[in-house]
């Protein structure tokens, strides 16, 4: 995505375009990758929370 | 919980692991930490902040159709309460299986006062909460 390009910010009782998140994952103590649609999928749900920094208080 | 709780900075993934293994404080985390190093998600909920880079403190709700059904950001200077975020998702929860029943402010878990909007309860929500 550039900098150009906008972003629609999601509203409430839209449904959330998919994305996916490249993550760590401290219970296999791995790498893996976070996927909306495969959350759909499975029937799952997601609470998202986003903070500032790593090395910060969350 | 019957929630995937992912926890999203503009880190990336190898630094998640580098603060998960250094912090006391994270010894317990168990949830997945997710990496925005280019802000597209942060974008996508309205909490990237463009003249620093980080993403504000935001905490989202998504059913498993993938409807957002909850939102609320805080600034970076104020932290958030778990306990209320736990109530809104045990209330979205209970809402999903009661959608004809709503959560009043005070709801805090299963058991609790519920009220069923009609056209009785037009006007009578003080005597329907004491009921």
């Amino acid at each position: 995505m550039t900098a150009t390009e906008t972003t629609r910010v999601v509203r409430l009782g839209e449904v959330v375009p998919d994305f996916e998140l490249e993550t760590y994952d401290p219970v296999r103590d791995d790498f893996g990758k976070f996927s909306l649609a495969e959350q759909k999928r499975k029937g799952r749900w997601t609470i998202l929370f986003f903070y500032p920094a790593d090395f910060t208080f969350v | 919980m019957g929630a995937d709780i992912v926890t999203v900075s503009t880190d990336t993934k190898f630094v998640h692991l580098a603060w998960k293994k250094s912090e006391k404080e994270l010894a317990n985390v168990r949830y997945q930490m997710g990496a925005d190093p280019t802000g597209k998600v942060a974008r996508m909920f309205g909490v990237y902040d463009e003249n620093t880079g980080l993403a504000l403190r935001g905490t989202f709700i998504i059913s498993p159709e993938g409807k957002l059904l909850n939102a609320e950001t805080n600034f970076y200077n104020l932290g958030r309460n778990i306990d209320e975020l736990m109530r809104k998702f045990k209330a979205n929860l209970y809402m999903s299986r009661k959608p004809n029943e709503v959560c009043p402010s005070k709801w805090r878990d299963e058991g609790d006062k519920t009220l069923t909007p009609s056209a009785q309860l037009v006007g009578k929500v003080h005597e329907a909460l004491r009921s």
